[in-house]
Parts: C-alpha cells; structure tokens; sequence
C-alpha cells in the first residue's frame, strides 16, 4: 500500500517536471514579452520529432539519444529565434492578443508541417540500455526511465533557475517580466533579448518533449494535449513567474497523477479547469505573479475599415446584391444539378452566423472569447435534446438554444469579465474546456458516440402548425427546392436577421457605448457608463446568436457529438473573423466564405490544406491585421481614378477612431 | 400537424407523406408548391458505379485511413480490370478530418457533386455513427470501418454494411481465451469513451457467462487522448496479485502510449495484458519491443490460410511492397462485397443493392461470408494471439480461432432493428 503511494507520488513529480519545463518557457515568454505563445506545444513536438530523426533516420539507434538531447532543443532554439524575429516581432506594439491569434496560426503551421515531413504514424525514441527497464529499490519497481526524467528535468529547471537568477541576462531578463518600460528606460535595450528569451523557451520546450517521447510516444498530435494543462499551470503559477511555472508544474503533475487519477478519476478533466477559473477569479496575477500584466487597453485591436471606400447607400445596395446572389444559390445548383453547393453554403452560413456573433463582442468590445464553441456546442445540444426529448418544434427548439446559450453566456460573463485581455481569453477557453468534458461524461448527450436527429419527427413551424422541410417544394423554372435547399434559406434568413438586428443594435445608444470602450475603456468609465454590465451584455447577445449558430449547425448535420465544442473550432472561429475583418459584422460573413472556400479548394490538391491556411493566416495576421474587408480600401491609390477618401484613410464617417496605430 | 404524424428526414416518407395530402397548411403558400419526386429519376442502363471513399487522411487515425485506402483501390483496380461485372466504379477520395461535421460535409459533396451512391470508410465510431444516419437519410449504401457494436447494433440501418469485425465479435474471443488460459479475476483499463465502453461491456457479459466465479477486481478510466498512463499503471501493479488479467479497452495512440509506459515499468511481467488491437501494424510499430508479450484479439493476420487471402495479399505487396493489415482488407472486400451485391442487384439503385446484399453468401478473404441480412454484420471468424520478437516489429503468433457462427452475437441480441 506504501508501496503504491510512493509510485503515485512519483508519477506525478515525473509528470510534474515535465510540465515545469514546458511552462517556465511559456511563462517567461509571456512576462517578458507579453506573448501567449499557443505554438509553445508544437514546438515540443517538434523537438520530439527532430530527435526521431536523428536518432532513428539517421540509422544510429539509441546511442545518438543523447546527442538528440543536446542537438534537437538547439536546432528548436534557433527556430524560435527565427520565428521570433520573422513573426512575433512585427507585432510587437499591438494588441497582445494579436500574439495569440498569431501563434495559433503557427500551430497550424507547424503540425502540418510535422505531418508532411515525418508522416502519420507515432514512433517510440529508442533510448540507451541503462534507461531502459526497472531498478529495485526500497521493494519497488521504479523504470528507470523515469528516474532519468526525473534527474534531467530537475537539473535543466535548476540550470534555468541558475541562469535567471546568477547571470546578467538572466537579471535582464527578471526585470524586464517586471517592467519593461522601466528597463527601457535605465538604457537597456530589452528587445534584444526577446529574441534570446524566446529561443530558450523554445529550446526547453523541445528538451520537454523529447523526455516526454521517450516516455510515451513521438506522435503529432502530442502538442494538442500538452498545450492546455501547460496553460492551466502558467495561470496558476502566475503569467510571467518562473517560480509559479516550478510550483504550478509540479502542483497539477501531483494532483493529476497522485490525486485525481487514482481516487477520484471521474473528476479528473474538471477539477483542473475548475481550479484556473478559480485562479482566475480571486487571484488573476496567480499564486506567484507579482502583479497583473500590462492590459491591452492602450493597444488597441484593428478593425476593418472597407467603409470609407463606398458611400453607405452603395453599401447597402452591395449588400443586398450579395444577398440576392446567395439567394439564388440553390437555385442556380439546381439548375446545374448539383446540391452539394446548397450544403455547402449552408454549411458556410452557419459558420458565417458564428463569426457574426464572435465578432459582436470581440469587434466591437475588445473581448477575445477563445471558448467561444462552448455556445456552439450548447445551441447545438439545446437543438437536438429539444427535439428529441421536449418539442417537435425546430423554432421552439431553436428558441430554447437562443435563451439557453444567454443563461450561460450571462454566468460565464458574469464571473469572466471582471478579468480583461488574456486573462478573458483564458477563462473563456477553460470553460468551453469544461464544458466539452461534460459533454464526454453525461449520459443524456450520448458521451462521444454523439447523438442523431435521424428517425425523430420535427417540423419548421409551432403549436403543430408547420411542416418538415422535406414535405415541402417549392417549383422555381425547372427547379424543385425541397429538404435541404429550403434549409439553406432557414440559415440565410436567420444570418440577414441577425446581421440587422446586431447592426440596429450598434447604432443604438448600446452600441455607441461599447464603441468607445473598445476605442478607449477608461474614457468610457470615466463618462460614467458602467463599461462591465455594457460588457457583459454584449456577451450575453454574442451567446445568443453562437446558440442559433449551434442550432442551425446541428440541424444541418442532423447530428452533434461533442467535437462541436472542442477548442480547435473556437480558434476556427477566430480566424474567421481575422480574416475577413473584426469589427464590421460583414467582415466574418465574408472570413466564413473565405475560410472554407480555400478548405474547399486545397483539400482537393492536398490533404495538408491546414499548412497553407496556417501561412495565410499567419500572413494576415501580420500584414493585414484588419482583413479582407481593408483590401479595397489599400488598393483604392493603385486603382484608376480611385475615389478620394483613400487619401485619407483614417477620417471614416461611421468608424471613426479605427487609424492605424500599428 | 400533431406529433402523431410520422414524419422522417428521408425522402421516400417524403413521396408518402405528399401523397397522403397531410401537408395541410402549406399548399396554400406559393402558387408552385407541389411534389418533390417529380424531379426524381427513373431507372437507367449503368455501366460506372460512384463511389465516395471517406478516410480520415488528417487528424489521430490518419494511418489508419491511408491503409485502408490502399486496401478499397486494390480492389476498385481488380474489378475495373476485371471481366466479372458489367461496369467500372468511378471514385473519389475525401478527408473526414476525423471530424463528425468535416466527414458530413465531404460526404455532401460525394453524394451531390460526384454523384455517388456508394460510400465506404471513416475510421473513428463518432464519424461512422453521423455516416450512418447520413446514409440513411440520402438513401446510399454504406460501408464504415469502425468496431462499434452500435453501427450495426442500435443504431443500424438498412443502407449499412459492416465488413470490419466488431467489438461484440473479437470480445468472444478474448473472453473464452482469457478465462481458459489465465482465468476469471480481471481489472479493466478502459479508454474512457464509447469504444472503452463496449469492450468491458461485451467482454464482462462473455465472461459472465462462462464463469460463475467471474469478478471485476478493479477498473481505471482514462480520458481518450491522455497521453500518459503512470497514474493507472501504478494502480494495476497495486492489484497485479489479485487479478489474472488486465483488458485494455482502448486503441490507437492511447494503446501505444500505454504499452510504451507499461513495458517500461515491467507490467507485463506481473500481469498478462490482454488488448482489442494491439496486434495492428501501426500500434505494433509504434511500440516496437513495448508490444512483445502483449495479448491482442486479431482480427486479421496476413498467413491467414483462408477464402482468396494469399491472392490478396500477394497482389497487395505487389502494388504496394508492404503486408496488408486490418484496415486494408477492411477496404479490400468492403469493395467487392458491395459490387457482388450490385451485381446480384444487376441495379445501381443502393436500395435495390441493399436488398440484394443482405444475406448473400460470397467467397472473400475469410472464406465463404455474408452480411447477415438481420444487422448488416458480416460473420467474420477472430483470434487470439501473442505478439512476439519479430524483426522490424513484433509479429502476431495466432494461439486461438474462433468461427465467425460462434463469435457473432445472435440476431435477436444485437438491438438491431431494420
């Protein structure tokens, strides 16, 4: 029985030190840089996958796995270096949220690239004799592996603690997490460093994932499930503290392996994210984070600005075109016999409702939701449970998704918004987290089998007066719209609806409010508005539409298992609206389009489209951080006889305040 | 419209529905409301048949997709070439992402686009589910490659057709040869999903069965994509006294990962680990020497002396220089399982095809097979076996075999209802 303990307590310092190294680069990159660095996972991977090739590839075997050790975190530093300057710092001055949408570009990137170069398969490091096997010792069978990780994560955290603490960079270092302008100003020249300082945190995260491949597995999809508990320990440790990623490691390595695990494993998934947003919540700056980190408030987020190029009756007059042209979609499909673009565009306009409502809080209040298919995921299993267990209705059902996803959207905003910038961003993403957790454990939802609509009656009406889609066609010409077609209106209708309702929303006294506090919160305070309830509010309309979406996403589907609400569909979402350009509620509808439109496209040529959406996003993140709605708007001085109002950009009737600042 | 109407998503309810004239309220709304199955076809001379070959070519299964892949163009170039059937089959590949949505939006565009009224793959119980009710719904037949119980359990159709060996199927004999070689005290490690689920589920009610005796001595539930299995091994070595087995409910990167861990803290050495799929190549490869003295059920080895297998796998490594595994003969005679029922159809409607398959008796690898015309299952013998030195990777030494009569659950118990 002692026995057991001692091995559980083990498992979890084992654990618990890998976690440190991940998270002491990922930390300091943050307090000296303020870059929340998503890539941070993928770069281990990496690591991991440098040394299978040189260990493996190469032909040598075991004997090089030391020299993978050294070799593979260097190769990874320099990487980091590179992207670094190439990336990160032309960012640098901007909103540090840009870093996170920046980085998960990266991840995209980076594990594509994984796949490309190494293939599909996982590999299993092939170690030294001596790490190999079980030692004996005290009646115990300890593998010896874990010894060695042991040792070597210590020494590796105590060589990192040494070098912050004995050396002129590492002070440098301490006190730019601290105060970079402070630094600035006794004549250091701190960005120098930030090069270095992000090479090293690279470097020894290759170092953690080669420990951790040789203990598990070289695979690609290990930097997806080390990333999150590595965040959960940086916010619980504190943003920027190294001595918070030491005690946070160790902290969540024990309470997983020792604790969680073996006595109460049901919780196991939950306690975790309980415990960040509790962090979050009572202490945001962590257990060891000295004070709260620079806010995002001076450093604005960049809205599209595609207005001052067209008057806004040809504005209007464009987008009612628009949605003439995408009327006539299933229409035109069914001329050319072929439905799938009617699937496919409602596929796109569900997903375009999504953006919508992401981009209400994010463009108009600065609030960057990374959870944000947790109401996806809500409106999508408020749909399908509805139809099956309360109401035959589709609009009933629809209607309790709406209300549903506000409830908790108001809850999550009510506990969340009282933290800003990456603090929100963090608190959103672990409840989105705990939530696709639930999903997996609930009965009612079917766990990840997921659950179909297929064999239950609704109908697209209420109070029984209605009919199911399928019993209905209407004759357009030679075209028969019936099912699916007559779905894809549904969503058109529902995207134009939200699309008026939220931009009647903005251009009320509301909306001009939560314009100004994202052009400047503390002005809005001090004019007296209460920036948090306006901020909560909007929230809460931003669930409600993400709960429609999710309806809608389910009905098209017919189907919903809990991948509706994983994390990578949150950051889809994100891109979305990057790319067609936050701030314009009509900038995600067209990032939608994009989106899948270049899916649609690459997916034929290549099964790695995600590389080449992850450079282009990457791309845009950097050069065209407002969009493709801006496009015009840059061209506009090349164009012949290009209107005025290009000349100066920044003076725009409807979105004043949106000049650059980059 | 009260809910006493019966109304499904499928298009032929549709033409009954119309017919019946119940669509009360909605005649009146446009001048050209009418019925929808004026614009369906009527039957035509086929010389192609379309097919949509659905894999997860991204994403945790990806091997396992491509090996499959290889398996349905094997047979897709044999029956082109060959003189037997009267028409070619036309296909198209497409990427589920291991994703419900993805592999729904894909199999739109097979369905519409491409014009297929044949679709095969998907790897992960999740995405073979929603393919399911999509083949259901567009009324083409189907022919997944996940082992859920459910797909042609509670959740079957008509249009589904199973050549995979399903989790009840190999269950049978990991159960008979656990309780006879290593006896009835087993601790579970269980992937903590729906597969995990189903193994303990149908390997507790075999045993059950055979043992009076039969205890579950412990269990530990890992989540799917964990990662790492210190905590849960350091738990079975803490029973390893008591119990005389421990089953691996889990697959995939959760198996390789865990069979790593547990080689290296010498589980195999004080507890027999018996497991679902370790004998495929990729978790074979994947855990290299970790594997070696793991029990695994087997689905499909490539000695297999049985039906056309040696011609198989011959023709196999020719075209691709390696040995066929599970998921490529999966591919290999979903195929020409589902063109024999075409043929037998001599129709290219998947209904008339779907009539004519279940229950047709017809030569594959295992020999004379069929899909059960009560659940679409096809009744595929299984084995148990040791995974021992080999050279590159550990080879499979087949210990036990089960006729597909006896491994197969009886119709009246699969829940299946089409």
């Amino acid at each position: 029985m002692l026995g057991t303990a001692i091995q559980q307590l083990l498992d979890g310092i084992t654990l618990g030190l890998v976690y440190v190294l991940l998270a002491a680069g990922l930390s300091v990159i943050f307090g000296v840089m303020n870059v929340i660095n998503f890539a941070h996972g993928e770069l281990a991977v990496l690591g991991a996958y440098l040394a299978v090739a040189i260990t493996i590839q190469t032909g040598i075997g075991s004997t090089a796995f030391v020299a993978a050790l050294v070799i593979a975190p260097f190769l990874v530093g320099i990487i980091g270096v590179a992207l670094e300057r190439y990336t990160v710092q032309p960012l640098y001055g901007r909103n540090p949220l840009y870093h996170i949408l920046l980085t998960f570009g990266l991840v995209l990137v980076i594990n594509d690239l994984v796949y490309l170069i190494w293939g599909t398969g996982s590999f299993r490091l092939p170690r030294p004799e001596v790490l190999t096997g079980t030692i004996g010792a005290f009646g115990l069978g300890v593998s010896s592996y874990n010894v060695f990780m042991i040792v070597s994560g210590t020494l590796m955290a105590f060589a990192v603690w040494a070098l912050l603490e004995y050396t002129k960079y590492g002070l440098i270092i301490r006190a730019g997490s601290q105060d970079r302008q402070m630094v600035r100003n006794l004549g250091i020249e701190i960005d120098r460093y930030y090069s270095l300082v992000f090479g090293v945190g690279a470097g020894l995260a290759a170092f953690a994932g080669i420990i951790l491949a040789g203990n598990r597995q070289a695979n690609p999809e290990l930097g997806m499930s080390i990333i999150i508990p590595a965040f959960v320990i940086v916010v619980l440790g504190g943003l920027g503290s190294f001595k918070g990623a030491v005690v946070g490691g160790l902290l969540v390595g024990i309470l997983q392996e020792s604790i969680l695990r073996p006595w109460v494993p049901w919780l196991e998934g939950m306690v975790i994210f309980v415990l960040m947003i509790a962090i979050l919540l009572i202490r945001p700056h962590g257990l060891f984070g000295t004070e709260l980190a620079e806010e995002g408030g001076s450093e604005r987020l960049l809205a599209g600005r595609a207005g001052g190029l067209l008057e806004r009756g040809t504005r209007l007059k464009l987008g009612l075109v628009m949605v003439g042209v995408l009327a006539l979609v299933p229409i035109v499909a069914g001329l050319l016999g072929n439905q799938f673009w009617v699937t496919f565009g409602s596929r796109v306009l569900v997903w375009a409702l999504f953006a919508l409502s992401l981009d209400f809080v994010m463009g108009y209040t600065g609030l960057v939701s990374l959870g944000h298919a947790l109401f996806l995921g809500l409106g999508a299993y408020a749909v399908v449970l509805g139809l099956i267990h309360v109401t035959s209705s589709v609009f009933v059902a629809l209607a309790m998704a709406i209300a549903l996803s506000a409830a908790i959207a108001w809850i999550v905003g009510f506990l969340s918004i009282r933290v800003a910038g990456v603090y929100f961003a963090m608190i959103t993403l672990a409840f989105a987290e705990l939530y696709y957790n639930l999903l997996y454990r609930l009965e009612i939802t079917g766990g990840s089998e997921g659950i179909g609509l297929i064999g239950h009656d609704y109908y697209y009406g209420i109070a029984g007066l209605g009919a199911s889609l399928d019993d209905i066609a209407f004759f357009v010409g030679p075209v028969v719209l019936t099912g699916h077609s007559l779905f894809y209106y549904v969503v058109l209708g529902a995207l134009v609806a939200s699309y008026f309702v939220t931009r009647r929303m903005l251009q009320s006294p509301f909306g001009s409010v939560l314009k100004s506090i994202r052009e400047n919160e503390e002005r809005a305070t001090f004019l007296g508005y209460n920036t948090v309830v306006y901020k909560r509010r909007a929230f809460v309309v931003s669930g409600a539409f993400a709960g429609l979406a999710g309806g809608l996403f389910a009905l098209n589907n017919a189907f919903v298992s809990p991948s509706a609400a994983e994390w990578l569909k949150s950051g889809e979402v994100i891109v979305m609206v990057i790319l067609g350009g936050m701030g314009t509620l009509y900038g995600p509808i067209i990032g939608a389009g994009a989106f899948f439109g270049l899916e649609q496209l690459l997916t034929h040529y290549t099964g790695r489209w995600r590389l080449v959406l992850g450079t282009i996003f990457v791309l845009f993140v950097i050069f065209l951080p407002r969009g493709l709605v801006s496009v015009p708007t840059l061209l506009a001085p090349y164009l012949p006889g290009g209107p005025g109002p290009a000349a100066d950009p920044g003076q725009l009737p409807e979105d004043a305040g949106t000049e650059g600042d980059d | 419209m009260g809910r006493d109407d019966r109304y499904h998503g499928s298009r032929r309810q549709v033409l009954r529905a119309v017919t019946a004239g119940s669509v009360v309220g909605v005649t009146g709304l446009a001048g050209c409301v009418g019925d929808p199955e004026e614009a369906a076809n009527g039957e035509e001379e086929f010389d192609t048949i379309e097919l949509g070959v659905l894999e997860p070519f991204t994403g945790p299964f990806a091997d396992l997709g491509e090996e499959r892949t290889q398996g349905t163009e094997l047979a897709i170039e044999e029956i082109n070439e060959s003189d037997e059937f009267d028409f070619e089959i036309e296909y198209e590949t497409y990427d589920t992402q291991s994703d419900p949505e993805d592999a729904l939006s894909e199999a739109s565009e097979a369905v519409q686009s491409q014009g297929a009224q044949f679709l095969t793959g998907c790897i992960s119980s999740d995405v073979a589910l929603s393919m399911n009710d999509f083949a259901l719904d567009n009324e083409v037949l189907y022919t997944p490659g996940a082992a859920d119980v459910a797909i042609t359990g509670e959740r079957c159709n008509e249009y589904v057709f199973r050549f995979e060996t399903s989790t009840a199927q190999i269950a049978e004999a990991m159960a008979q040869w656990t309780y006879e070689e290593q006896g009835d005290q087993i601790f579970y490690h269980l992937a903590d999903y729906a597969y995990g689920e189903s193994v303990k589920e149908e390997f507790s009610s075999r045993m059950a069965e055979l043992s009076d005796d039969y205890e579950e001595v412990g269990e530990t539930r890992a989540e799917f994509g964990a990662g790492d299995f210190e905590a849960y091994i350091t738990q079975i070595e803490g029973a390893a006294d008591e119990a005389d087995a421990v089953v691996i409910g889990s697959t995939g990167e959760d198996l390789t990962t865990f069979l790593s861990q547990a080689a290296d803290r010498g589980l195999p050495d004080e507890i027999p680990i018996v497991t679902t799929t370790a004998s495929f190549t990729p978790v074979r490869a994947g855990a290299g020497d970790a594997a070696t003295g793991v029990f695994s059920g087997v689905r499909y080895y490539p000695d297999l002396e049985m039906g056309d297998n040696h011609e198989f796998v011959e023709a196999y490594e020719a075209e691709y220089d390696e040995l066929p595994d599970n998921f490529s003969r999966v591919g290999y005679d979903s195929i020409r399982m589902m063109v024999r029922g075409i043929q037998e159809a001599g129709s290219d409607d998947p209904t008339e095809v779907a009539d004519a398959l279940g229950g047709l008796e017809q030569e594959t690898i295992f020999g004379s097979n069929e899909f059960r015309e009560c659940d679409g299952q096809a009744v595929n013998p299984v084995w148990m076996g040791e995974l021992v030195e080999g050279d590159d990777l550990p080879d499979v030494e087949i210990l036990m075999e089960i006729d597909g009569e006896e491994a197969i659950p009886a119709c009246e118990e699969t829940g299946c209802e089409r």
